[in-house]
């Protein structure tokens, strides 16, 4: 019975290919836009998450007890030996970096404001995170003798920086004693990380240590490990070895990304849930038409005694026939998209200043997962079933003569 | 097969009622040649689509060899209608994304024929009813009298004990139906198939073995 079906149910599509045609290209549109906002989304927030590890968190920090609170230079990590040390024997961290900070006031012959010294080393922070990749002016380097900084993108713009510029850095050393540096700009840096394009000033590690009177210190290590699994593992791990610092994770630094993230995947599902519904409705539109129009011909079938679970097969059967093309169009097609989407990005310049508002990039990656494409085909084979169950209770009901003498639809 | 009191309303207790037939009594014997005949609206399609389970009587019973067969399920229905049942319709009602041989092997492929039975046969009825040449083509390819030679060969194709006819011959010319009445007649004949037809063709009644006229609903003639 099934093979009765299934024969009138692939004649019945490829004899009318152009009703067939257009249902698969609907399905594969739909699908594919289903697959491209959802690559979309996550990798809009992913790369957010990545910029912040990579600039700034790393998987995990360490900063000492109390800093994060009180930044003081009093709650310092010290001697860096110590710490260097233990990381050396944990086979699960890929890199670190260590960075000591201080607040201040950055000032130019026209302005002044609050901003953030940051001490680092350029090869470190390179390994760490390719800093370097954020550098959209001027050159990734403090010059000859360690001379000059890098700054942030935003505070560049505040204060109409650009490669040359010279600035002063007012803050207090270690002791209290109020210190001024002054500098070069040799390039800025556009993390997309706001805290950091707004605020921060990088010099090197050398020169900071020198201008707060500080050795062998730091005010936060940040840590990039190798198996994401493992976070949770080596931060106990550090926490056990180091019992008088805090050891944190990035999500506990940023407990922000991580609502963000909430925030995104419930706008992503609502998203995705509308798209579905539209797609569903979609499908089930055309499978409902195509069923309909074709009342007579089932009543027909029925009428001289085709069994009715035959009819319902082959219904069944061109949907789901339908619906696996479809899925595969689609899939094709959102694959080229997601592939398209996650090698040269969407650009969204137009709207750089309110993404960046909200520390979106403004040329947006999207992801590319397999389980994309098994939810969506989930997703079709979930509407295709949908789109059948109503126009087959219709047909149950009805009586196939009175369709035949058109009495009735 | 008996109809015992057999009424058929339409759109009951409703101001479009209509009463389409009323205290039918009727037997048919096994291996009759019968026409169901009178004007339009006389109620003859509808008693055609009663006898083969097409439409349900409003009351009465009917039997087919002491079976209720009005109270047969919807299931039970079809199963009888595929089995033993041929159906002609006026409007050919051809299966369109089928051929013309998939359309008059359709019913013989439901009922599990051989294929090698089931080609035979094909070939046999287009040899018959001259569509031979037909064959590979979709009802939308062919003339209604070509397309109802087809639907005559679909009924009749799997050898059913029973044909329903419902104005068989309106669609043909005068040497279509000659040739659809002898081998409906030589079915009859040889295989004792019981055929009925609904028809106010003269042709149909001159041939018919037994003639029941109605008149609004209502047998008012039978001989």
């Amino acid at each position: 019975m099934y093979k009765i079906s299934q024969h009138l149910a692939w004649l019945s599509l490829w004899r009318r290919k152009t009703r067939s045609a257009m249902v698969v290209m609907m399905i594969a549109l739909c699908l594919s836009g289903l697959l491209g906002l959802q690559g979309l989304y996550d990798g809009m927030i992913s790369h957010m998450i990545n910029t912040t590890i990579r600039s700034d968190s790393g998987e995990i920090s360490l900063y000492a007890k109390e800093y994060r609170l009180n930044k003081s230079l009093d709650y310092r990590l010290s001697p860096l030996s110590k710490f260097e040390n233990a990381f050396s024997q944990i086979e699960a961290i890929d890199a670190y970096t260590v960075r000591l900070e201080q607040e201040g006031l950055i000032a130019t012959a026209h302005k002044s404001r609050g901003a953030t010294l940051k001490g680092i080393s350029l090869e470190k922070e390179q390994n760490f995170g390719q800093l370097d990749a954020f550098i959209t002016k001027g050159n990734y380097s403090f010059g000859k003798g360690n001379k000059n900084a890098l700054i942030g993108s935003a505070l560049a713009k505040k204060f109409n920086l650009s490669i040359g510029s010279r600035v002063i850095f007012t803050a207090q050393d270690v002791t209290g004693e109020i210190n001024s540096i002054s500098f070069r700009i040799s390039g800025i840096l556009k993390t997309g990380n706001p805290a950091l394009d707004e605020n921060s000033v990088f010099i090197s590690m050398e020169k900071i240590s020198k201008f707060l009177n500080l050795q062998q210190s730091a005010t936060q290590i940040a840590l990039r490990v190798k198996e994401t699994e493992n976070i949770k593992k080596v931060q106990d791990q550090l926490q056990i070895l180091f019992p008088d610092t805090d050891v944190l994770r990035w999500d506990e630094l940023y407990p922000l990304l991580i609502q963000m993230q909430e925030i995104m995947n419930i706008f992503n599902l609502a998203s995705y849930a509308i798209v579905f519904i539209v797609a569903a409705l979609g499908i089930f539109g055309v499978m409902l038409v195509s069923v309909l129009e074709r009342m007579r011909e089932f009543s027909i079938m029925l009428a001289i005694g085709t069994p009715y679970r035959i009819v319902r097969n082959q219904i069944i059967m061109e949907a789901s026939f339908l619906g696996i093309i479809g899925f595969l169009a689609g899939a094709l097609l959102g694959g080229v998209l997601l592939f398209y989407m996650s090698t040269a990005g969407i650009d969204m310049r137009s709207f750089e200043a309110g993404l960046e508002l909200y520390g979106y990039s403004a040329v947006m990656y999207a992801n590319m997962h397999l389980y994309y494409f098994f939810q969506a085909f989930f997703a079709v084979f979930f509407a295709t079933l949908l789109s059948v169950i109503w126009p087959l209770r219709k047909l149950k009901k009805i009586k196939p003569i009175q369709v035949i003498q058109g009495k009735m639809l | 097969m008996k109809l015992n009191h057999v009424y058929k309303t339409f759109y009951p207790d409703s101001p479009k009622e209509v009463k389409a037939l009323t205290d039918i009594n009727l037997t048919f014997e096994k291996g009759e040649f019968t026409t169901l005949s009178g004007e339009s609206g006389s109620g003859k399609t509808t008693l055609l689509n009663i006898i083969g389970g097409l439409d349900s009587a409003t009351s009465g019973q009917i039997f087919l060899d002491d079976d209720e067969i009005s109270a047969y399920s919807e299931e039970k229905m079809a199963k009888l209608r595929l089995h033993d049942i041929g159906f002609i319709f006026q409007a050919y009602n051809l299966i369109h994304v089928l051929t013309v041989r998939e359309n008059i092997g359709f019913i013989m492929k439901l009922l599990k024929f051989d294929e090698k039975e089931i080609d035979t046969r094909i070939l046999e009825l287009a040899s018959i009813l001259q569509i031979e040449d037909l064959l590979d083509k979709l009802p939308g390819e062919i003339s209604g009298g070509q397309q109802q030679r087809v639907a005559v060969a679909r009924a009749v194709a799997s050898r059913p004990k029973l044909i329903l006819a419902d104005e068989p011959t309106a669609n043909l010319d005068s040497k279509n139906s000659e040739r659809l009445m002898n081998m409906l007649r030589t079915l009859n004949e040889k295989e004792h198939v019981t055929v009925i037809f609904a028809s106010h063709d003269k042709y149909v009644l001159e041939q018919s073995k037994r003639i029941i006229v109605l008149d609004d609903g209502v047998v008012v003639e039978d001989r």
